[in-house]
């Protein structure tokens, strides 16, 4: 398969009004003929399936929540990235698309990436357009800061819940199209399968979690907009319901899986208290600006913070890294602290933390300055896990947040599969190796209101399709597949609880294919997920019965999907014998421990065809090719 | 340092999707952490109950940081328990005591139809937005953002009231099984900003005739939603919808 | 009139007539309890109260029509809302706790409404509609109150008033729009206030007659 990305001719700068001149138009009298799926309801989700409909389009838009508002978008805190330059400060289009390029580890697309920073100004003005409350000045005017290690001021924000506020935006455009009957919305159903009829994406299965009945809806063009797949780790700070199903299932009725290896962790989360934790919780990077990270020299010491001298401590970061002590790189921190950890100098209850520790800064600046700064955070941290960080030092983890890898898209952000579009997350296209902060709202909305309602016309003006109707054998193929897998799943009757079985995945992943990699480990992680998987499908125990709500069985249908899923992440891991962003593979790196790319080798995006399960998946590469900017070593000294 | 351990009992609602009607059923949960959450301790005994060949509790619940509004049960009488602010995912296990009973019983509402044990039907939140808590905008074609200042108090107070999260704690709560809270924390939010005032009327009328509609109760000004809204939001958001739908109807034609 | 019937069908228009239906009743309790205090200075000072009403002639009968109209309104709102309210939540919690939001007035506002109105119509035919012996109002006033039971009763009544009205007051604030960080701990006051001094103004009279303290 050759893989070709579309990317339109001509200049830069002027690629994306190039394209959208030469893209077919689809009547306005014609759009209603059209019916859309779109699955998931996050930014991207509700977005495109608002947006969709405000053209004219029908649009099917299911979710897996009670209600679409509920999508894990809403979690995300920091903000969103625009290059509107209002703060004066140098910022502008180029300067976006440069740093999201860098950012990336130069594993991106160009067109995609300059498309995106040209996009995030609109966003802005379409968000407060439908009133979203970002933060301002007392002039009236909107205020911005800089986040995660920008130099330019670019972040716009609505306190610590742009997520929230951006979410409620999109939600209520599409509450405005369901009530105009435009849009038809299904809650509480999964997708369990995508129909495909003569090569082209006509509908999908979804399972009705409520009444466990299997549904079939056809249309003529499928949307997933499905998030990413962090939850294979079992923990991460995603929501309890993110999954890689639906981007999963697609895989394996043909559509490649792109870079699936890179996934971010994020160096400050609350760190696991117990056997039993969910879910981690993410604390903002600034601490890191006060914060001082250390851990006790000697390995297994027990003792409580305070009791230990500070001629015992080993501020590790600020010892490794002088010049930029414990404002290293979120990659860097992260693999440093797994390092202590992993030498048995972790703290805490199960030794998987280091101490984050602010009594410096309080005896520097005093109380009142520190927890201006930083008091909203302290007071979550103190509700989670009831101490005081003024009294006793914060403890951190690294964890995961965001999976850069996803289904393969071309310009149009269309998959292998004709007629499946993938958004947000759940694609692979513009984070590279590594997504900077406050870019993962932007490029959610970027393809849901501005990107995909164009590209999608463009696909149905310019293509024939004959009638299929849910009844239509590819239905009731996919509708008797999803029956015998839940049979399947209620049979075995075993002993062993779903999420006992998740949470080993996830320690191995974690193990072997999280923050920094090596073959041996990676060799390892196969072996052990096959014969986790095995396990899995000999000694499960799924409750209750298919014909109900059954969480149980929920939980057992998204951890069977990881478990063939994770392999393909190792798989892919393993055959990128290079580091960049956040694929560390520990040999290769420069001598300060960043990652060192191998541009001769590596300059391009794997994208990974399903052969079976228990096969080894077919590579199909796509170079990545730069015209406008330099292969430099990522630095931040 | 490892935190220490209690012994609960748990009273919880139990109903089947066809059951007309449900009962309580009781529940030992031993050796939880108090480090837990509230939805941990459920999931450890929900571990418990699958390995006993008893159907776990059904609960919703969703990104267990205390913002998607999914998760919410009535703790021994007070929605998602008694700490102030707080959603019953971010509910620790230290603010109970050993050997504690802990009465769990779903969101109560002629409005919120009951699913299963504790999962009920919220959608009728959805549909009071859907009657017009939006602005119509189309994505396209807006002006500047910074075309139109906000005076910054005005974002502010538009802020606190956006920060809804649609849990329906406030119905639970409200003696009255009222929306209230829950409509007028978003009537407020677009009525306060310059972006949300050429619809005002029309929304805030087309929103409390759908409220009524759909079988919630009437405000008899209990104050009982904002003591247990997650996210602080004032019963100030009610009397200002009270003076929006007065404007409203009295410039109406 | 179309307008009216707009507002007045849905939910916070029965709670704005419950609210302007309240107001009045505030109104009137506060000229009732004014008039009423001149039987704390003496027979003569109240006989001269009740003469002066009465020369007003019709525009008592307006008033009184008025407060039946009032009263009419408020009471079948109240009842609907009340039956509405039930029936928004068919299946009640086993255990109820009161969060911090409600009081005493307002949990138990419908009960005491009922008992008000029972009371009123309790208190005309005491005081209204009955021939006063010897024509002076007075007379019956220290009829009645001569009985231990009739102070009882007026005096729990009062106390039920009272409780309905801490209520009552700051919520017509609040369904009027009138609700402010800065003013609202003031209308709160003013409520509580108001309250302690109809309960204590009206309660306090059948002792201080019945009783001469």
């Amino acid at each position: 398969m050759k893989l070709d990305a579309k990317i339109p001719g001509g200049p830069l700068t002027e690629k994306w009004d190039r394209h959208r001149f030469e893209l077919k138009l689809v009547n306005p009298a014609n759009k209603k003929k059209f019916d859309i799926i779109v699955v998931g309801t996050g930014l991207a989700g509700a977005s495109a399936a608002a947006t969709m409909a405000e053209l004219g389009y029908n649009v099917k838009n299911f979710c897996i929540q009670d209600t679409p508002r509920r999508a894990h978008s809403i979690s995300a805190q920091g903000g969103i990235n625009a290059a509107k330059n209002y703060a004066n400060d140098g910022d502008s289009i180029w300067r976006l698309f440069y740093d999201t390029i860098k950012g990336g580890d130069f594993r991106s697309r160009e067109g995609n990436v300059y498309r995106l920073a040209q996009l995030s100004t609109q966003i802005i003005d379409h968000c407060v357009a439908q009133g979203v409350p970002f933060a301002r000045d007392y002039g009236g005017l909107l205020d911005t800061r800089s986040f995660g290690g920008a130099q330019v001021s670019r972040t716009f924000y609505a306190k610590g819940q742009t997520g929230q506020q951006l979410l409620l935006g999109a939600y209520s455009a599409l509450m405005r199209q369901v009530g105009k009957g435009k849009v038809e919305m299904f809650p509480r159903r999964e997708m369990v399968d995508l129909v495909v009829v003569d090569g082209k994406a006509r509908g999908i299965v979804v399972r009705n979690l409520i009444t466990g009945e299997l549904e079939s809806y056809a249309a003529h063009a499928v949307v997933l907009a499905t998030g990413g797949y962090g939850n294979a780790y079992f923990l991460s700070t995603n929501a309890m319901s993110c999954n890689v199903n639906a981007a999963y299932r697609a895989y394996k009725k043909g559509a490649l899986f792109a870079n699936p290896c890179f996934t971010q962790i994020h160096p400050t989360c609350i760190p696991v208290h117990g056997t039993y934790q969910s879910k981690l919780t993410l604390m903002s990077e600034s601490l890191r600006n006060d914060g001082r990270v250390w851990v006790p020299k000697q390995p297994g010491d027990k003792r409580r913070p305070n009791e230990i001298p500070e001629s015992e401590r080993d501020y590790y970061l600020e010892r490794k890294y002088p010049s930029f002590g414990n404002l290293v790189p979120r990659d860097v921190a992260s693999r440093n602290a797994k390092e202590q950890c992993d030498k048995g100098k972790g703290v805490g209850e199960t030794g998987l933390a280091v101490y984050l520790d602010f009594a410096d800064a309080i005896r520097r600046d005093g109380r009142d300055v520190i927890e201006a700064k930083y008091g909203n955070l302290f007071e979550m941290y103190e509700k989670i896990t009831g101490e005081h960080p003024y009294e006793t030092p914060m403890k951190i983890y690294p964890a995961v947040h965001y999976t850069m890898g996803g289904l393969w898209v071309d310009y149009n952000l269309m998959s292998t599969i004709e007629g499946l579009f993938v958004l947000g997350e759940a694609n692979f296209s513009d984070h590279g190796a590594n997504r900077l902060g406050a870019s993962a709202l932007m490029q959610g909305l970027a393809d849901g209101y501005f990107i995909l309602p164009y590209t999608i016309g463009g696909y149905l003006a310019g293509t024939p399709f004959p009638e299929v109707k849910p009844d239509h054998d590819a239905f009731l193929e996919g509708i008797a597949n999803a029956r015998q897998q839940v049979d399947r799943l209620l049979a075995v009757k075993g002993s062993r609880t779903v999420d006992e079985i998740h949470r080993e995945l996830g320690l191995i992943l974690w193990d072997y294919c999280g923050m920094s990699r090596d073959m041996e480990g990676l060799k390892t992680a196969l072996d052990k997920i096959r014969e986790l998987r095995t396990q899995f499908w000999q000694d499960v125990n799924v409750p209750g019965d298919s014909h109900d709500l059954n969480q149980s069985l929920e939980r057992a249908g998204r951890v069977a999907d990881f478990l063939e899923f994770g392999e393909l992440m190792v798989i892919d891991a393993l055959n990128r014998e290079e580091s960049c962003g956040c694929h560390f593979n520990v040999a290769y790196q420069t001598e300060d421990h960043e990652a060192l790319r191998d541009d001769e080798n590596y300059c391009h995006v794997n994208a990974w065809e399903y052969v079976g399960v228990d096969q080894s998946p077919t590579l199909h590469k796509e170079p990545l090719v730069f015209e406008n900017v330099e292969l430099t070593q990522r630095s931040y000294k | 340092m490892s935190a220490p351990t209690i012994n609960l009992t748990l009273k919880v609602w139990r109903q089947g999707r066809t059951d007309k009607k449900g009962r309580f059923e009781t529940y030992p949960a031993n050796n939880i952490s108090t480090d837990m959450s509230f939805l941990e301790m459920l999931d450890v005994v929900n571990e418990e109950l699958t390995k006993k060949g008893i159907e776990p509790i059904a609960f919703d619940h969703d990104c267990r940081e205390g913002i998607c509004g999914m998760c919410g049960a009535v703790i021994n009488g007070r929605a998602h328990g008694k700490e102030r602010e707080t959603t019953l995912c971010q509910l620790h296990m230290r603010h109970f005591k050993d050997g504690e009973t802990i009465v769990i019983e779903p969101w109560r509402a002629r409005a919120f139809k009951l699913v299963k044990d504790l999962v009920v039907d919220r959608s009728a939140l959805d549909q009071i937005i859907q009657a017009g808590g939006y602005i119509s905008v189309n994505a396209g074609g807006p002006q500047d953002a910074n075309s139109i200042p906000v005076p910054r108090e005005k974002a502010d107070l538009a802020f606190n009231a956006a920060a809804c999260i649609g849990c329906g704690a406030c119905v639970a709560a409200c003696p009255n099984s009222s929306a209230m809270l829950f409509i007028g924390a978003k009537v407020s939010h677009l009525a306060l900003l310059p972006q949300g005032r050429p619809e005002a009327a029309r929304r805030v009328r087309a929103m409390v005739r759908k409220m009524d509609e759909l079988g919630f109760g009437n405000c008899s000004n209990e104050a009982e939603c904002e003591v247990e809204c997650p996210k602080g939001i004032s019963i100030r958001e009610i009397a200002r919808l009270n003076r929006e739908l007065m404007k409203a109807e009295l410039k109406s034609a | 009139m179309n307008t009216l019937a707009n507002i007045f069908t849905t939910s916070i228009g029965k709670k704005l007539m419950m609210a302007v239906t309240g107001l009045g009743f505030c109104i009137f309790l506060l000229i009732h309890l004014l008039g009423n205090l001149t039987l704390y200075v003496g027979r003569q000072t109240f006989e001269s109260y009740v003469e002066h009403l009465h020369a007003l002639g019709p525009l008592i009968t307006v008033a009184e029509l008025g407060l039946l109209f009032f009263l009419i309104i408020h009471v079948s709102t109240g009842a609907v809302l009340f039956v509405q309210n039930l029936r928004a939540r068919p299946v009640r919690y086993a255990v109820n706790k009161w969060a911090g939001g409600r009081t005493i007035g307002s949990a138990t506002a419908p009960y005491t409404g009922f008992l008000i109105l029972v009371f009123i119509i309790f208190h005309l035919l005491n005081f209204h509609f009955v021939e006063h012996p010897g024509g002076l109002v007075f007379n019956t006033v220290s009829a009645t109150f001569s009985s231990a039971l009739y102070v009882c009763l007026y005096m729990a009544a009062m106390v039920v008033v009272a409780i309905h009205v801490r209520h009552g007051f700051w919520s017509l604030f609040q369904t009027l729009g009138a609700n402010h960080p800065k003013y609202m701990p003031i209308i709160q006051g003013a409520g509580i206030v108001f309250a302690l001094l109809v309960g204590f103004g009206f309660g306090l009279i059948p002792l201080y007659i019945g009783w001469g303290i």
